[in-house]
């Protein structure tokens, strides 16, 4: 775990890339993109669909460790409006002990769009105190966390690149990584990231074992 | 000629000519008339081409066959070859007036002209094992098929026993069943497995091989000079002038180099040294299909002075004029090697000249090798390979798209494929079930299968669009992701994306014969300028280069434990050799020498291992993969290790002490299993064999994935998999194509024995003589990227928070 200091805040990030605002007993989340793998079968493209439940069983293992009443998942949570009839009763079963457990808000996603779950409400925007929770970050002049773009990192070290997924840290925007067990990821340098990262920032660097903090400046010194 | 052979149009095209038949030319039409299918094995140069296609003109000259029907069928694992053999029998057809059509079907081949040759097809068709397997999948493939007579296979040798030559054959089996009555040729140079090569052509039992030996034995040299041979390198600059005059003094030289990157890189100092303003040309291929096709023009037509080339020229190609063969490095395989210098003197009753330039130290004795093992008649071992699932899954869905099958008959048909005849009936049934909904075992995909079951038992594809799919993702050859690079408008090739990850703008780089400065990437272009920097950085697309085969590594094993045969080498070779000796020690025939030896990287202190094995590349691999692993576990923070043909050398963060724990035999037993799940080869081999069998897509209609969208994916595929369903189909194909890949682990399991108690470790302050040229390799194997990823990032860490006063 690494504090980061959000806004007067203190947020704590996992190296799986869940957020924790342990004061609030609330875990933040981003882009599970269930039943992803389900979601080429029906082009013919045979993908494992076991990648529902591996991201679940792997969010609950880890909320299991805190004190964790409510869980804000920041959209994507379906890969698709279908994702939920495809889960098999297993997967299933895990959502529902999930959502039992903890009291979870939805966001909604670009992935979500049209979608209908009985007893699942979606929200555009959540707020707690001063921060909003959004899917995509906004051009605003407030204090947001939000998902949707996957940022993954290159770190150069010895000459050779080593990519992981990382949490940016801008002012007063947090974006987070997705958490989803087959989803991708796109690089910090992108230009539909630049609006949403100020001049200065830091990274939150997330391997198997640890997480590594870069600032910008170390990270554009290697180039 | 005997008078029942009726060959006059062919024989006055000779006559004209000054040409003859030569003897395994008559042979193979008369056995063939007779009926037997033929494995002619023969030089290059030896006519080998025409023998193959006589049985099939005699026929269509003196026997009445339907106009528009497919009469012969000719397949060569090259479109360039295709191309040449079409222009070369074109001759006599149309000197002749010969009323035979021949055209050529390639990946090449415009579509307007794809769909005319399925309207009216040619009498003979010249194409490749993969389109092959999309003429097969037509809905008209059985009556496109029905009347072929003869179906000849070029360069068989380079076929069998690989993935291309899996889908060949299972497609060769499925003409049987169309055209039962079609007879066979199959084309080779020497090679040590005559048998299988046979039973791969054709299982009739009167099938026959034909052998004829090189009449003389070709005269090969190595390199005269005053020059100094690096101690490594692969780029052997040190001869380019020797060698730019021995060019001067041929009429038509092909240069072989072993890479891209040599050809590139020798093309640009022979301009430099090219005072006499001679035409030198460069073929590989990343180049652009039409400068390719352009040189090889050239130099059919005898305008070239020189051709700087890779494999891309290797197999079978007829040039005329070329009187020498250069090559620039070890040829790493005695059939290799054979194959390109039958380039010279294109003519069989006379010896080939070649010339053999190292380009390193190392080289240089595997050069001496080579010459001996030619002198010897030795030819290199090819291990016989069953056939591949991956590759028997694409062809399933391939025989769907092209009609229902039932069960039964398709499994007797694919038994009749040679590589798949001990293929098991469930392991059959498995593979289906994969294809049509992906073969997991709770059935999920059920739904969404792309073969459906009729009610008669019929299995066929449930839809039209599976069928454009399947026709985008055929082939066998998995390849990197490829760029284009744009200079202005031209396009002047491809290069692998991860090449061009590792630059950056401005950076300077040698394609296509000249100097290229990077300047962006703009719709998966590579956009360039021309610049006049006399020194570009050295471009490392250059792939895979060849291993040396088991045969070779045992030679230059020998070579240099004899001092004796030292006095045969130039001084500067045996100096070598002595220095080595005085300064720490020579590897020994039966024992191991160890080097160990501080070393600084990038400023930072590294601690090196060298072990001289001689066991070939692969087995240093394993052996790499191993030891590192057990450092790991020990605690030494290994970071990478380099595996030679000779030798292997592992660095690592901190220093190994007890050698004998390290090369224990028991690192057979811990390790290998668990390294074999996770080294890189395996995923690599998990991302081919998902492709291949088509769980991923190559292309998707409209939108192409990047490679590393599917590096992406594969590999997350991969851990589920492993995690969810171990011994899923593909699961077991990569592993099958690992073990291959390898090694037989009975030889380092052998080697570990023999080296027991018997190693000698040298303790050194610096580098030694025979360590310099592995260290200063760049082809580096990673360990365990995720465990050395972490060392990095430690490292950098406190580096930073040094910097910043917190550590």
């Amino acid at each position: 775990m690494k504090t980061l200091n959000f806004c007067n805040h203190g947020l704590q990030i996992c190296k799986e890339g869940v957020l924790f605002w342990l004061e609030k007993e609330i875990a933040i989340v981003s882009d599970l993109h269930l039943e992803k793998g389900s979601s080429y079968a029906s082009s013919g493209q045979y993908i494992p669909p076991y990648d529902s439940e591996e991201t679940l069983l792997k969010l609950l293992d880890i909320l299991n460790n805190y004190r964790v009443k409510k869980v804000i998942l920041l959209g994507d949570t379906f890969h698709d409006k279908d994702a939920f009839l495809r889960m098999t009763s297993k997967v299933r079963f895990l959502f529902e002990d999930f959502t039992k457990k903890y009291e979870v808000i939805f966001i909604l996603g670009n992935h979500e769009n049209k979608i209908k779950i009985e007893d699942i409400k979606f929200h555009q925007e959540y707020i707690v105190d001063d921060i909003h929770f959004l899917h995509e970050a906004i051009q605003k002049n407030i204090n947001q966390i939000s998902g949707h773009f996957h940022p993954v990192a290159s770190i150069k070290v010895s000459s050779k690149k080593i990519t992981s997924k990382c949490l940016i840290h801008s002012n007063n925007h947090i974006i987070l990584p997705s958490f989803g067990e087959f989803t991708g990821g796109l690089n910090i340098n992108d230009p539909v990231l630049k609006p949403f990262i100020s001049e200065d920032y830091n990274i939150y660097f997330l391997t198997k074992k640890s997480i590594y903090k870069f600032s910008n400046k170390e990270i554009e010194s290697q180039y | 000629m005997s008078e029942n052979l009726k060959l006059q149009p062919i024989q006055n095209w000779l006559k004209k000519n000054n040409w003859f038949f030569y003897d395994h030319q008559l042979e193979t039409l008369n056995q063939s008339i007779n009926g037997h299918d033929i494995l002619l094995i023969a030089p290059t140069g030896g006519g080998k081409t025409l023998a193959g296609f006589l049985p099939s003109l005699h026929d269509l000259i003196n026997d009445k066959f339907p106009d528009n029907k497919l009469h012969t069928l000719y397949i060569s694992p090259l479109k360039a070859l295709t191309i040449d053999v079409h222009r070369n029998l074109t001759n006599p057809i149309e000197d002749q007036k010969l009323d035979i059509r021949v055209e050529t079907r390639t990946g090449d081949t415009s579509n307007y002209k794809k769909t005319r040759q399925k309207e009216v097809p040619p009498h003979m068709l010249m194409t490749t094992p993969e389109s092959l397997a999309l003429l097969l999948a037509d809905t008209q493939a059985k009556e496109y098929f029905k009347f072929l007579r003869y179906l000849i296979i070029d360069e068989i040798h380079s076929l069998v026993n690989s993935k291309r030559g899996d889908l060949l054959s299972l497609n060769l089996s499925r003409l049987n069943n169309i055209s039962p009555n079609c007879k066979r040729i199959g084309l080779s140079a020497t090679i040590k497995n005559k048998k299988s090569t046979l039973n791969f052509l054709s299982q009739k039992k009167n099938s026959k091989i034909i052998n004829i030996r090189e009449k003389s034995s070709p005269k090969i040299e190595i390199l005269e000079t005053e020059n100094r041979v690096p101690w490594s390198g692969h780029m052997a600059g040190y001869a380019i002038t020797d060698i730019y005059k021995k060019i001067k003094l041929s009429s038509m030289t092909i240069l072989f180099v072993n890479t891209r990157a040599q050809a590139e890189l020798v093309f640009n100092k022979l301009w430099q040294e090219n005072e006499n303003n001679l035409k030198i040309a460069i073929h590989h291929g990343s180049l652009q299909k039409e400068i390719r096709r352009k040189v090889e023009n050239l130099m059919s037509l005898g305008k070239l002075d020189c051709v700087v080339a890779t494999s891309s020229l290797d197999l079978g190609i007829d040039w005329g004029k070329v009187d020498l063969v250069v090559q620039i490095g070890s040829p790493k395989g005695i059939a290799r090697f054979l194959q390109r210098i039958g380039r010279s003197n294109h003519r069989f009753d006379e010896p080939s000249k070649a010339l053999l330039v190292p380009s390193n130290r190392f080289e240089y004795l595997e050069c001496i090798s080579t010459i001996a093992s030619i002198k010897a008649n030795l030819l290199d071992e090819v291990k016989d390979k069953e056939g591949s699932l991956d590759v028997l899954a694409q062809h399933i869905l391939g025989v769907a798209c092209s009609n229902p099958f039932q069960i039964d008959d398709f499994f007797l048909e694919i038994k009749k494929a040679w590589p798949f005849r001990n293929l098991k009936k469930q392991t059959f049934l498995d593979v289906l079930e994969f294809v049509r909904n992906g073969g997991y075992s709770l059935k999920h995909y059920e739904q969404y299968a792309k073969i459906g079951i009729n009610k008669n038992n019929f299995y066929a594809i449930k839809n039209k669009n599976i069928r454009n799919r399947y026709r985008l993702n055929v082939g066998t050859i998995v390849e990197s992701y490829m760029l284009k690079v744009k200079l202005g408008n031209r396009t002047l090739g491809q290069v692998e994306e991860w090449f061009i990850e590792g630059l950056n703008e401005g950076d300077t780089f040698l394609f296509s014969g000249r100097v290229l400065e990077y300047q962006s990437i703009t719709n998966n272009n590579i956009i360039v300028r021309s610049t006049n920097s006399a020194h570009p950085k050295i471009p490392s697309y250059a792939g895979g280069r060849l291993p040396l085969t088991s045969e070779l590594s045992f030679q230059v094993r020998k070579l240099i434990s004899k001092k004796e045969y030292w006095k045969h080498f130039p001084n500067q070779i045996s100096d070598w050799l002595k220095l080595q000796n005085k300064f720490s020690g020579l590897p020994s025939v039966e024992g191991l020498l160890v080097e160990t030896f501080p070393r600084h990287i990038k400023n930072k202190k590294r601690y090196f291992l060298i072990c001289y094995t001689f066991e070939g590349r692969n087995a240093n691999q394993t052996l790499g993969f191993l030891i590192s692993k057990k450092m790991q576990r020990m605690g030494y923070k290994p970071i990478s290790f380099v595996a030679t043909d000779y030798a292997l050398a592992i660095w690592s963060m901190i220093e190994v002490e007890d050698i004998n724990v390290i090369l224990n035999e028991d690192i057979m037993l811990d390790d290998l299993y668990e390294w074999l799940e996770e080294t890189p080869l395996l995923k690599k081999n998990f991302r081919d064999a998902a492709i291949i069998s088509g769980l991923i897509e190559r292309t998707i209609p409209g939108r192409k994935k990047t490679g590393k969208q599917v590096m992406f994916s594969s590999d997350l595929i991969f851990n589920v998999l492993k995690k969810h369903e171990p011994n899923h189909i593909l699961l077991q194909v990569a592993r099958n194509d690992s073990y291959r890949g390898l090694i037989d682990l009975d030889r380092l399991g052998d080697f570990l024995k023999r080296i027991k108690n018997n190693i000698i470790h040298k303790r050194l302050d610096r580098i030694s003589p025979l360590a310099v040229p592995l260290v200063l390799e760049i082809n580096r194997q990673t360990i365990d990227k995720s465990e050395v990823d972490e060392y990095f990032l430690e490292e950098l860490e406190n580096e930073i928070l040094t910097e910043v006063g917190l550590n």
